[in-house]
This record gives structure tokens, C-alpha cells and sequence, in this order.
């Protein structure tokens, strides 16, 4: 009996502490935003508030959370961005003393939006800003338009990632093309804004397991926080479940196959790495001991990696592994480029020149993919131990001794499915 | 030998080396005597990169062929493609000079120097300068000669490569002793095999796609409008295989050729077949689906590349002769099927005349065959016509087979 009373206590004060300690907020901005937000089936997520923004009152009025606000009044009167990113920036501009207030006491925030439009584009950034003078961790899920959308919301998007990169401490952009890819042909696009909403739902939890559940090793804020010190860089982030027999093995697999992991600027060795696992109570110290090898051995990083493994009761014979970390850090750019530019034959320099129509894709991304090639091969070169053939034959393969073959910007000798992203089903 | 001349037509391709010998008999009949044939070492995606090694291919291929027809060879027709190469489109006109209005020899000479007045950029060189018909005060004439008219126009499409890869070739061919006689782009040497004259005449998109690269030619009215080359070929689609599958190049290209098709169907997503078949170690069991995923893409790319290359002109009331694929890759199941959904232009696979030898009649010889039919064409008709009117005009007259 005593030792109960004695427990009791004990429990409520470490909730209490919980509760006290992380306050983590999840805001979307403009429609696709507030959508994800509304969508997100949280039931079970506890300590989580909700809110919304925009620039459309009418969009504000239908959702059901309670904390809304309504920006740039002055400049729209409430009737949106019109798709114009620059009002969008406009209208949060004018209510930053707002959004601080609304960003102010979270420790972590997450930012929801879809980028293309006017409002997510162009307020998200300053959101972020303010979030993070605040001094929260500020993490961004976006959404990237479907390249039927058109060049210039790509090209708003795409300034708006890029802007993010620089505040946010981690980004973490769904490529609506990538995520369409694994949906059937007769999927409706209703279905595929869905996807994407489940696929934004499927990163919060993660990380929301990762910081909240206890269990074997635990992953705290303080460990959140230092991975995402150096801001700039970009974002790895992957999940993968599996169930039944063999429910790691099966994870692991949905993890690598994870449409997130295969965009094509996606550079596969992070600089700090946060892997967690979570699975029921049958979660072996031996299982999370193999997954650990296997994805650190996948994604190892340079510098530092944090594992966790969480229980939960809910979740036998099943397995969720999520993956985090950054890459790309700008000082590490910097000596990328230093060093290969007298490793850059001239020929390859004169074929990027005279590469028919090299127009800027309005990704942006095939330019980095080459780049993250090189900077592959830079790393192996960095860490002896590694495997020296296993690295950038993977992507061209036969061609790798061959000058790159760039058409608009991507290097044609990769296989077309590894820059489309596709999901092979092996 | 009097009036009989051996000519050999050989393509340096990126899969394998083919010399065809050909003979003008007298006047008329054109014979294949002879062929030789190489695996082609140190060629990737159609430009040598092994010089040495591409040499060595290219004479065992030619010894071979001039065994076969026992004979030497005496001049060489050599085809040409590569992503160094490029094209442009040019008008030229000039006023008709003489007082009564009719076109004379020098007005047409100099709209087409007019036509032809641009240099190629440092360090390239014209491989053809392509007519595409005269405009006489607007409309269009076949030959505007003594014809009258105010003002005379003509189009013209230039394509031009890179000096020193269009070299290293020659310098192969130089290396046996043999003159290169000409050199004529892959894609219209197919087109003139797999696409007949009606169809050239009406209007055809020939697209060949071979090991290394896919060269495609646009035909408005009989003549070559566009050229192109994309460089994706049958190799990519290997490559992708082996690296996608996890699997050694050769079994990628078996898997390749063996289960190989251009699009998904719903029903065999979740067929599987086994890699080596012998249930030794290492066998696995892969998933049709997925080589299909990763042919299907692949070739999506290739046709999307020229669909958006062409532009404008890529469109079905033009080319009422439609898209006819050649090249090795054209075997490739459903192929045209997903040509036709790409480019929006019925599609079917081309086929080598009849008259061709049996061993040679696949769509991967059509370039090939294109040369040897072009050099004997001008071999046949050469003293004739050809030697006055200069290498520029016999050239532009024999490409147009006007």
C-alpha cells in the first residue's frame, strides 16, 4: 500500500514534468495547411496543440479547431492570398505581433503547409521566422505542387523551400509527384491531396513518438534540438512500418522503399541522424540492436547518431522505424565545392554548357542531384573504412565512367525511376 | 571492274560494329555482297571513347565483310550519330535578278548561300545542310528554275557536330587505309529505309533507337524538316535493370530481352519470374512488375524528350504517316503502343524493305542499310549529274530522294 501511494505521485509528477517541459504546437498555414491540420487524426496524441492561419476567413470559418487566425486583414480583408506568394508574405508581415503571440511558449512547433499558393508560401517562412526568434525547434512539413500546377507555383514553392531551409531547423518537403507515384492510375486527386495529408500525419507521429513515449532508449528534446543546431542544410526524413512475423524486417523495407527517401536531391549519408523504433512490448533489445545496424549501416551518419526505442502497448508484433537527420550543412558545401572544382574536368564543365536548353528546372532539384553525387563520393573519401565500390555506380552504373548526360538539368545516364522517384516493388 | 564499284557502308554503333559491302553493277542493280560484323568495344551512347579499343572492332569487323564478299572494300559511307549533335533551322532568299522575272541558276545559287551564310560555332562542323524545298513569291516549287516569280526563298535544316568526335570516327576508317566518302546521320539513313517515299512525301516521325542513343527524323513533304538525337538507348534500360534489380548486366539484358515491355499492364503486376532459371545459388524470384516499372519509365523519357524537342511541329494532322520506330530497341514489346501514347501520333514498328537480305532485314540494320542504299544511290548516279552541281547540292538532292 505504501509503496503505491508512493508510486501514485511519482507518475502524475513525471507527467507533470512532461507537460511542463515540451509544448509542442502544430499550426498549418493556408488551405492545404489548415486541411493537413484538421485531417490529422490525433486522437491519440496527447499534449499537442492545434492551430490554424490564413488569409481566408471563409477557409477559417469551416475548421473545427479553436485556435484561429485570421492574417493581413488589412491587406486581403479576408479573402486570401490569390495564389500570390508576395501577399501572402505581405499579410503575415502585417501581423507578426500575432503570430509571435501565437507562436510564443511552444518549445516545438510544427509547421504544416502546402507550397505553391499564396498564403502557405509566402506566410510560412515568416511564421517560421517568428517561431523561431522565439526559440522554438521549428520543423516544417510542406507540401510541393504537382508538376501539372504549373511553372510559377513551382517556382513560388520553391523560393519558399528555400527560404525555409535557411530558418527552419529541419524541412521537410513531400513532393506531391513522388507521392502520387505510389497511388493507383485511378486515383482522383482528392485521394492524392489525402496521401499527402496521411503522409504529414505519418511524420508528426514519429516524432511525436519519438519525444513522448517512453521505453527502452529514450530520445529527448535536448538531443532534438542539437541535431538541428545548423540550420541551412536539408532534411532527411523517413518512416516505415511492418507487421505480423518478421515485423523488422518488413519495417526496414518499408522504410527504404519510403517515397520521402527517394526525391531525387536526397543525399543518403546525414550529417546527425535520429533513428527511432517504436513496437510492442515483444520489442527486443536484440531487434532494435539489428535495426540500428541496418539503418545506421544505410544512413550512417558523420557525426553523431541518436537512437530510441519506444513500447507501446498498442503495438504488438508491429514495428515503426522513423528516421531523421540533416544533411548538407553549409559549411560542408562550401569545402564541396572547393574541392571539386579542380577535380571537375574541363569536359564535363563544356557538356554542362552545351547541354541542349539548360534551363533551370523549376524544382530546382535536378541541379542538386548531380551535386549530391559528387559530394557522395567526397564523403568516401573523407571516411576510410567505408566500402569503395559500393558508392556512385549505384545511380549511373555503366555510364559512371562517361561524361554526364544532361538534358534541362538532369543527368540522363541515372535511371529515369531513381529522379522520378519511383517506388519499385521488388 | 569497269564501270562496278565496291562500297562499304559501316556503322561504329555502341552494341556492335556492321559493315555492309554493296556493288553498282553498270547502271542499274544495287547488290549487298557482302557483311561483317563486330561486338563494338569503346563506343558509349554513340561517340567512341575508347579509341584503340573501337579501332580494333571496326578493322576486324571490315576484314570480316571484305571476306565475305571477296572483294576490298573501296570507299566508305559512314553514319553519324551522338549527342554532339545539333541543328538548326535557316531560310535564305534573294530577289529574282533578271528583268523578265524568271528564276535563273545564279538567283537560286545565291538564296541558297544566303541560306547557308551562317558559320558553324567554333569547333563544330556542318554535317548536312538539309533543303527543305523552294518558295517562289510564296508558294512552294520544286525546282524554281526559269519558273516566275519576284522572290525566291528556301528553307534549310543544318545539322552540325562536334569536329573532333565527327574526327575520331573518320580516323577509325582512315586507320585500315579506307577513305571515308561521306557521312550521313543515322536517323535519315533509317528513315529512308523504314519510312517509304509516300509516307516521307505526307509527312512520317522515324525514330530509331538503338544501343547507345535514339536519333529521330522529321519528314515534312518529302524532305528532312528535323533531326535529332536523344541520348538514351537500349543500354539505359539495361543499366536501370542492373541497378534498379540488383543484377549483373548481362542477366539485366537477358531479363531485358527475354521479359522486356514498354508498358504496365494491370494483370501481370504481380507475375514473377525467376532470374537464372536453374535454381542455382543466387537465384531469385523478381517481380515482372517491377522490370516493367523501370522499362516503362525509361521509355516514357525517351518519347517525352522528343515530344518536347519537336514542340510545335510534333503534330498528328502534319505527319499523317504517323511515328514508324526502328533501331534494336524498336523490338522491345508495346513499344509503339507507348509511343503512341506519348507522342499522341499512331505508331507502328518500322520494317526493312523486302528486297534486303534476310540477315540484315531486322530494324537494328536499318541505319546501316540507309547508308550502304544512300552510297550506292550516289555512286550510281554519280558522273551524271553530281560533279557539277557540288557535294552540297548532290547531298541535299540525295537526302530529300527528291
Amino acid at each position: 500500500m505504501a509503496s503505491e501511494e508512493l508510486d501514485q505521485p511519482l507518475i502524475t509528477f513525471t507527467q507533470d514534468v512532461g507537460n511542463e517541459s515540451i509544448r509542442l504546437k502544430i499550426i498549418g498555414l493556408g488551405g492545404a495547411g489548415n486541411n493537413a491540420v484538421d485531417r490529422l487524426k490525433l486522437d491519440d496524441l496527447t499534449r499537442v496543440n492545434l492551430a490554424v492561419v490564413n488569409t481566408d476567413s471563409q477557409v477559417l470559418s469551416i475548421s473545427p479547431l479553436e485556435e484561429q487566425l485570421l492574417i493581413g486583414r488589412a491587406t486581403t480583408r479576408g479573402l486570401g492570398a490569390g495564389g500570390e506568394a508576395e501577399i501572402g508574405r505581405q499579410a503575415a508581415e502585417a501581423d507578426r505581433a500575432q503570430l509571435a503571440k501565437l507562436a510564443g511558449g511552444a518549445d516545438l512547433i510544427f509547421l504544416l503547409a502546402g507550397l505553391g499558393g499564396g498564403t502557405g508560401s509566402g506566410a510560412t517562412p515568416v511564421l517560421a521566422e517568428v517561431a523561431a526568434e522565439a526559440g522554438a525547434v521549428v520543423i516544417a512539413f510542406v507540401t510541393l505542387p504537382f508538376t501539372f500546377e504549373g511553372q510559377r507555383r513551382h517556382r513560388q514553392a520553391d523560393e519558399s523551400l528555400s527560404r525555409l531551409r535557411e530558418i527552419c531547423h529541419a524541412v521537410i518537403p513531400l513532393p506531391n509527384d513522388v507521392l502520387l507515384q505510389q497511388m493507383d492510375e485511378d486515383a482522383s486527386v482528392l485521394d492524392a491531396f489525402a496521401l499527402a495529408d496521411q503522409w504529414i500525419s505519418r511524420g508528426v507521429r514519429g516524432i511525436w513518438s519519438m519525444l513522448f513515449q517512453t521505453g527502452l532508449i529514450n530520445v529527448d528534446f535536448a538531443s532534438l534540438r542539437k541535431a538541428f543546431e545548423n540550420r541551412g542544410g536539408k532534411t532527411l526524413f523517413g518512416v516505415g512500418s511492418g507487421k505480423g512475423e518478421d515485423c523488422a524486417g518488413r519495417a526496414l523495407n518499408d522504410l527504404l522503399l519510403c517515397p520521402l527517401l527517394h526525391t531525387p536531391e536526397f543525399s543518403r549519408r546525414a550529417d546527425s541522424l535520429i533513428v527511432n523504433i517504436v513496437g510492442g512490448t515483444d520489442l527486443s533489445m536484440a531487434k532494435v540492436n539489428e535495426i540500428m545496424g541496418l539503418v545506421t549501416e544505410k544512413f550512417g551518419s558523420r557525426y553523431e547518431t541518436v537512437l530510441g526505442a519506444v513500447i507501446d502497448e498498442r503495438m504488438q508484433n508491429t514495428v515503426e522505424i522513423c528516421v531523421l537527420g540533416t544533411t548538407e550543412i553549409n559549411p560542408g558545401q562550401r569545402l564541396r565545392q572547393q574541392q571539386n572544382r579542380p577535380q571537375m574536368p574541363a569536359h564535363i564543365a563544356k557538356n554542362i554548357e552545351s547541354a541542349p536548353h539548360p534551363t533551370p528546372s523549376p524544382m530546382g532539384s535536378p541541379r542538386l542531384f548531380p551535386k549530391s553525387t559528387r559530394r557522395r563520393k567526397l564523403q568516401r573519401e573523407d571516411s576510410q573504412g567505408e566500402f569503395q565500390f559500393a558508392g556512385t555506380d549505384e545511380q549511373r552504373g555503366c555510364f559512371d565512367a562517361t561524361e554526364r548526360n544532361y538534358y534541362n538539368g538532369e543527368d540522363l545516364d541515372v535511371p529515369t525511376y531513381l529522379r522520378r522517384g519511383l517506388k519499385i516493388r521488388l | 571492274m569497269g564501270n562496278d564499284r565496291i562500297i562499304g557502308a559501316i556503322e561504329i554503333g555502341t552494341s556492335k560494329v556492321v559493315v555492309l559491302v554493296g556493288e553498282v553493277v553498270g547502271d542499274r542493280s544495287l547488290n549487298i555482297v557482302g557483311m561483317g560484323q563486330s561486338t563494338s568495344m569503346g563506343v558509349r551512347k554513340g561517340e567512341i571513347v575508347n579509341f584503340g579499343a573501337a579501332s580494333n572492332a571496326t578493322h576486324a569487323a571490315i576484314m570480316a565483310a571484305e571476306k565475305s564478299a571477296g572483294t576490298t572494300i573501296e570507299m566508305v559511307y559512314l553514319t553519324q550519330t551522338g549527342g554532339h549533335l545539333d541543328g538548326f533551322f535557316s531560310f535564305g532568299a534573294a530577289n529574282v535578278s533578271a528583268s523578265d522575272g524568271l528564276v535563273l541558276r545564279a538567283d537560286i545559287e545565291s538564296t541558297v548561300a544566303n541560306a547557308k551564310r551562317k558559320q558553324p560555332p567554333p569547333g563544330r562542323v556542318y554535317i548536312h545542310h538539309i533543303n527543305n524545298g523552294f518558295r517562289l513569291d510564296g508558294r512552294a516549287v520544286d525546282d524554281p528554275q526559269t519558273m516566275k516569280g519576284e522572290r525566291l526563298e528556301v528553307g534549310y535544316w543544318h545539322v552540325h557536330g562536334d569536329e573532333r568526335k565527327v574526327s575520331d570516327q573518320i580516323h577509325v576508317i582512315n586507320g585500315f587505309g579506307l577513305q571515308v566518302q561521306d557521312i550521313i546521320l543515322s536517323s535519315i539513313a533509317s528513315g529512308c529505309m523504314v519510312a517509304d517515299e509516300e509516307a516521307r512525301k505526307s509527312g512520317v516521325l522515324v525514330i530509331d533507337i538503338g544501343c547507345g542513343t535514339t536519333d529521330y527524323a522529321l519528314y515534312f513533304n518529302g524532305c528532312v524538316a528535323r533531326t535529332g538525337v536523344v541520348r538514351i538507348g537500349g543500354d539505359h534500360l539495361t543499366n536501370d535493370l542492373s541497378i534498379g534489380l540488383r543484377i549483373s548486366r548481362k542477366h539485366a539484358e537477358n531479363l531485358k530481352l527475354q521479359f522486356g515491355k514498354a508498358v504496365i499492364d494491370k494483370s501481370d503486376k504481380n507475375d514473377a519470374i525467376w532470374l537464372f532459371g536453374d535454381l542455382t545459388i543466387g537465384d531469385r524470384k523478381i517481380s515482372k512488375g517491377a522490370i516493367y516499372q523501370i522499362i516503362h519509365a525509361r521509355v516514357e523519357e525517351i518519347f517525352s524528350i522528343i515530344k518536347r524537342e519537336l514542340g510545335d511541329h510534333l503534330d498528328p494532322h502534319k505527319i499523317p504517316a504517323g511515328v514508324i520506330l526502328s533501331g534494336g530497341c524498336s523490338g522491345l514489346r508495346k513499344i509503339a503502343e507507348e509511343s503512341t501514347r506519348v507522342l499522341g501520333v499512331t505508331t507502328r514498328v518500322g520494317e526493312n524493305p523486302a528486297w534486303v537480305l534476310e540477315s540484315v532485314r531486322q530494324p537494328e540494320y536499318s541505319s546501316v542499310l540507309g547508308v550502304l542504299y544512300y552510297g550506292l544511290t550516289a555512286q550510281r548516279t554519280a558522273g551524271s549529274e553530281q560533279s557539277e552541281r557540288g557535294i552540297f547540292r548532290k547531298m541535299a538532292r540525295m537526302l530529300n530522294f527528291a
